[in-house]
């Protein structure tokens, strides 16, 4: 899969601070691991940047999996039903020391107070869906027919005549 | 100075064929152990970006390179996966992986091949700042990405004593560094305070700071001066710090009790490695006739047990020069039987609390063993991933001593998932 950009629509989810967004990640039994995660922010070239301040955790441990064996994560970026989207992508990068990562340092434990950073993740989008319900309801309904309860379509009299 | 036999590395199992052998260890720490094991050699395209303001060149250290060269080039590598590559220059003719500029990148070139794009470590501010007595930082402090290393003293007391470990380099080194470069033998406490001091400023630079020299023997009780020394030092870096403690590791001799309650106690010493270098009796005697003489094989492991109870579980390792167990002309003549035998040895040591790692030997020209060859990256690969299960199944983590804390050993590389 190869890198892809994301729209303006897109980037402006990911630059609103009021987003919800969630890093999903998985170990290498496939268990899954998410967090919601203020940190993540598009970087001015569209990669995904993700600030991991703890060096033991499970999402870090995920991520070096991931970039070990080649292994994809997802980021949500949730605004309200209407506007959500899912970017799948692959770690490509991990900061641990030089300019980028102590520039984030700095920046971190000046909002946050006294944290560390254990490294600046640097995620490549490779797909984008969008999570917006009431669009994926309509288009199930329109291309997948069978998948509705029948109750749905029946006409409204059948239940008046209980 | 004699330079090692050329080497193809034709009968050897490639690169990429070791990485598919084995698909659970990941391909970058199998990159990076393959790297040091072969060496790099710079092309002039590569070196033409770098900048000696931005990048860290080749600074003091305590053991030489493989082409027995004090030359300015950079000091080492980086991965893309934060996995530190230190690793020497090396003549062509040894065969080594190429460090070329590749579509404006630096990169890992070997035939005609990409094998992995790369970067330089940074030049630390402090590298531009001198001592108050006049000495330039960078010769009392030499930087890792992420470590700061304290070479107090580069004198090892078994070269005088014609007993030195057979791959080693340290006093030929030594006396080269000195003489080309002004590089103290000695360290005053006074100087690492001001060093360690300014490195501090660089916020983010910094996660550990290790000190190493040679042995000293002498003392009321065998090593009491080395062990003062290193309180020296210790409590003057400890002046920079708000707490007792500080992440930190000694790599030393193999001390008594009372020496290492010393260390504890009295200083913000938080991890203490002393370095085996071999393991099996019989291979230690032949390779490290000094330490053999001076404390034998079975004390010197007893004494690192003992400390386990003084600076606790995952807090102690020794460290193991890997592949020199098959040397000529005692050592194993089997990967398969030096294997076996190794990592029963740690098993042991795992048992009691303490962790094993090793670093790749490299046969440098001012060792015992400049004209000898290194095992195969299988070995090596087999090596890092027995150590590192040994560590998953005691228990064992290697905090003190890892990918970022050191970084040169590739079972600890492993280990940064525990």
């Amino acid at each position: 899969m190869m890198a892809i950009q994301l729209t303006s629509e897109q980037k402006a989810l990911f630059a609103d601070t009021h987003t919800i967004k969630v890093l999903t990640t998985v170990d290498g039994a496939g268990k899954p691991h998410g967090k919601i995660d203020r940190s993540i922010h598009l970087a001015d070239d569209g990669t995904i940047v993700y600030l991991e301040l703890l060096e033991s955790s499970k999402s870090n441990h995920n991520l070096v999996e991931s970039i070990w064996f080649d292994r994809t994560v997802s980021v949500l970026v949730w605004a309200d039903g209407e506007r959500c989207i899912e970017v799948t992508g692959k770690p490509v990068r991990v900061h641990i020391t030089g300019p980028i990562f102590e520039r984030y340092y700095v920046d971190v434990r000046s909002r946050l107070g006294d944290v560390d950073l254990s490294g600046v993740w640097i995620i490549v989008p490779e797909q984008v869906t969008d999570e917006n319900f009431w669009l994926k309801k309509a288009r199930e309904e329109s291309e997948r027919p069978f998948f509705r309860h029948l109750d749905r379509l029946a006409k409204p009299d059948i239940y008046s005549s209980n | 100075m004699s330079v090692a036999l050329k080497r193809t590395f034709a009968e050897e199992l490639s690169l990429n064929e070791v990485v598919a052998r084995y698909p659970d260890v990941p391909r970058l720490v199998i990159v990076k152990t393959d790297v040091q094991r072969r060496g790099i050699h710079y092309t002039e395209r590569a070196l033409s970006i770098v900048d000696p303001s931005i990048h860290q060149m080749r600074s003091p250290y305590i053991f030489g390179s493989r082409d027995g060269a004090i030359r300015d080039l950079p000091e080492s590598l980086i991965l893309r996966d934060g996995t530190t590559i230190l690793v020497d220059p090396t003549p062509l003719e040894q065969n080594p992986y190429l460090v070329d500029l590749v579509d404006g990148r630096l990169a890992l070139v070997d035939n005609e091949e990409v094998v992995e794009f790369v970067e330089l470590w940074k030049r630390p501010r402090y590298y531009d700042l001198h001592t108050s007595s006049g000495i330039p930082m960078s010769h009392i402090a030499s930087a890792r990405p992420q470590r700061l290393n304290i070479f107090q003293s580069s004198y090892c007391h078994f070269w005088a004593q014609h007993k030195e470990c057979k791959f080693c380099d340290i006093v030929n080194h030594t006396r080269q560094q000195k003489d080309e470069l002004g590089v103290p033998i000695r360290l005053k406490p006074q100087d690492v305070y001001e060093t360690v001091r300014e490195a501090l400023k660089e916020q983010g630079r910094f996660t550990g700071i290790c000190l190493t020299a040679g042995s000293v023997l002498k003392g009321r009780e065998l090593f009491d001066h080395e062990v003062d020394y290193y309180i020296e030092t210790l409590q003057a870096i400890g002046e920079n710090f708000a707490t007792k403690k500080f992440p930190s590791e000694l790599i030393a001799s193999a001390f008594n009790e009372r020496q290492l309650r010393r260390l504890y106690e009295e200083t913000g010493l938080m991890g203490y490695t002393s370095d085996l270098e071999v393991l099996g009796e019989e291979k230690f005697d032949w390779i490290c006739p000094g330490k053999a003489d001076s404390v034998g094989y079975k004390e010197w492991r007893n004494r690192l047990i003992r400390a386990v109870d003084i600076f606790g579980h995952g807090n102690v390792g020794t460290g193991l020069v890997g592949g020199v167990e098959l040397a000529r002309p005692f050592g194993f003549t089997s990967e398969d039987e030096a294997l076996r035998s190794t990592l029963d040895e740690a098993e042991h040591l795992a048992e009691n609390g303490v962790t094993t790692f090793f670093i790749v030997w490299v046969p440098r020209p001012g060792s015992v063993f400049r004209d000898q060859q290194n095992p195969s990256l299988d070995y090596f690969v087999r090596l890092a991933k027995g150590l590192h299960d040994l560590r998953v199944r005691y228990g064992l983590r290697i905090d003190y001593n890892n990918y970022r804390n050191c970084g040169n050993h590739p079972d600890g590389d492993l280990s940064r998932l525990l």
